[in-house]
């Protein structure tokens, strides 16, 4: 998976985000930060990994949850982290 | 200091099978019963004992529920089709809180309250709730222990949802008040009980204005928990359930809704020029001390009678009694024998609306309260519907030695008790509730005259 694949999918869960208007989800790029930027309360975080661990079939470790970011860019590399471990080595 | 007077400025809530106070009124002076079978209790089948309820649909009062993605069965959050709430408010709402919030901004708006004075360390919000929460609650618990979902798919707002002063919490963070935010819990006197420490708070100087009131949001949990104990309506058509006094009742309706109060310092209000729509004169609470977690003790009435309008008597005397009138076979010809031991048999009518919407549980108090204030306004009073038939012999406690009350039976007070809705000039009303723990709680209010 991309790096722009994983934010697409990413932008589907922020449109999901009750709290976040759907207009700021326009021109979002790896920089876009959710509290900042898109005036997500602090809170909601848990629920974009959530949401995360749903849309991309994957399951987290708490560690790097506790660690994470809150831009998108953040959120690309957990989610390409264990995309990634789950592909088979070619 | 002298304590102050307290002066109700707006009202507001949500009420069964109405789509907002005006209709509740007009309704209410109409003698219409607000109580249908609840969809939600017959799907249980012979599992339910009642299954009538004065309740609101998520429709009815403009809300869709929106199922969490990762949950079965959860709500993560209701939606308000009318965009009345802000989403972020919403988001740490279940839905008893946001029918304190919608009840809210129509006491607010009623009130005249400025921006600035609703922003003000000086404004308060006390409102409680029976219980309620249970419906998030029950979907969480289930996914965790029987789903077995990890915490996070929760998301970060379980607790706002089911914390015990979620609605004060939520009302407090819409409208951005600073004073005081609690609540206070007594049961099925809750409602009253929060107007009543809200009146104190004026009262003492403490605040210049609170919004104050009882909540009971839809929970199947509390009408199944009523259920077992037997102590439920059931036999009759919808809107015959509910029948204080009538001989033949044999229990409660299990309602939902709920009561908002904006009170203000009396001369703050004035001087504002504000429309004053009551005056509380008196709040009293107190306990039986018997012992008993569940039986009504006129002695324990005749102390919140005496603690209410003590050497006041004559100059408080009401015009109307609002009852507590559950329709319970017990409770309410005690509370009939202690209203006319301390007031005599003549002079006053009474009041009983939970004949017409059932009991809303720790919302009662509070409903019942804007009703009062509505009988004020409308110089109206609201009957004992479906007190049919009473009681031509003296009930069974009464025959015992030690009984301290009448030993007439409950239909030589017929005139008391109202079928029909009475017009007539109302200038006082006295307020009763009580609670499981042997609560009680009394208000005294007035016309501003």
């Amino acid at each position: 998976m991309t790096r722009e694949e994983a934010k697409d999918k990413i932008v589907e869960i922020l449109k999901t985000v009750h709290t976040i208007n759907p207009e700021r989800l326009k021109n979002i790029t790896e920089k876009t930060d959710f509290i900042t930027d898109l005036g997500a309360p602090s809170t909601e975080l848990v629920n974009i990994v959530a949401k995360a661990e749903e849309k991309f079939s994957i399951e987290f470790e708490d560690d790097d949850i506790d660690d994470i970011g809150s831009t998108m860019g953040d959120t690309i590399d957990l989610v390409l982290k264990y995309v990634n471990k789950k592909q088979p080595a070619l | 200091m002298n304590p102050r007077k307290v002066a109700v400025v707006g009202i507001g809530g949500i009420f069964p099978s109405c789509s907002n106070i005006d209709e509740f009124g007009s309704k209410m002076f109409a003698d219409k019963s607000l109580i249908r079978e609840w969809p939600e209790a017959m799907r249980h089948g012979k599992k339910m004992r009642s299954t009538v309820s004065g309740y609101t649909s998520l429709e009815e009062c403009g809300l869709e529920e929106v199922p969490s993605s990762l949950l079965v069965n959860y709500p993560e959050i209701f939606k308000d089709k009318f965009n009345r709430i802000p989403i972020e408010n919403l988001s740490t709402a279940d839905l008893g809180s946001i029918w304190a919030m919608l009840g809210t901004q129509d006491a607010i708006k009623m009130s005249g309250w400025t921006e600035k004075e609703v922003r003000s360390e000086h404004t308060g919000v006390v409102i409680g709730s029976g219980a309620g929460g249970k419906e998030v609650s029950r979907k969480s618990w289930h996914n965790f222990f029987e789903l077995e979902k990890k915490t996070r798919y929760l998301g970060s707002h379980n607790v706002d949802r089911v914390m015990v002063y979620r609605d004060a919490a939520n009302v407090s963070c819409l409208i951005q008040s600073k004073g005081v935010c609690e609540c206070i819990g007594s049961a099925c006197a809750t409602g009253l009980g929060n107007i009543g420490y809200a009146y104190r708070l004026i009262s003492f100087g403490l605040q210049d204005r609170i919004i104050a009131g009882g909540i009971e949001g839809t929970s199947m949990e509390s009408f199944i928990g009523f259920d077992a104990m037997q102590v439920l309506s059931r036999g009759f058509e919808p809107e015959k359930s509910s029948r204080p006094f009538d001989i033949d009742r044999n229990g409660f309706v299990c309602s939902f809704g709920a009561g908002i109060v904006a009170l203000e310092a009396y001369d703050i209000a004035k001087a504002r020029g504000a429309k004053i729509l009551a005056v509380i004169d008196n709040y009293f609470n107190n306990s039986d001390g018997s012992g008993d977690m569940f039986a009504p003790s006129i002695e324990g009435q005749q102390r919140l009678w005496n603690g209410l309008l003590g050497n006041n008597r004559d100059r408080l005397f009401p015009d109307v009694v609002k009852v507590h009138g559950t329709s319970t076979p017990l409770g309410d010809a005690i509370e009939l024998f202690s209203v006319v031991n301390y007031l005599g048999d003549n002079g006053y009518h009474i009041s009983a609306p939970k004949s017409q919407f059932g009991h809303m549980l720790g919302a009662a108090g509070a409903v019942e309260f804007v009703l009062a204030v509505l009988m004020l306004k409308e110089q109206k009073l609201s009957p004992c519907l479906n007190s049919d038939r009473l009681n031509e012999q003296p009930e069974t406690f009464q025959r015992e030695a030690d009984w301290p009350g009448t030993k007439e039976p409950v239909a030589a007070f017929r005139h008391l008790l109202p079928l029909q809705t009475v017009a007539k000039e109302i200038n006082r009303i006295v307020c009763l509730n009580y609670g499981f723990g042997s609560t009680n709680s009394a208000v005294a209010l007035s016309r501003d005259l």
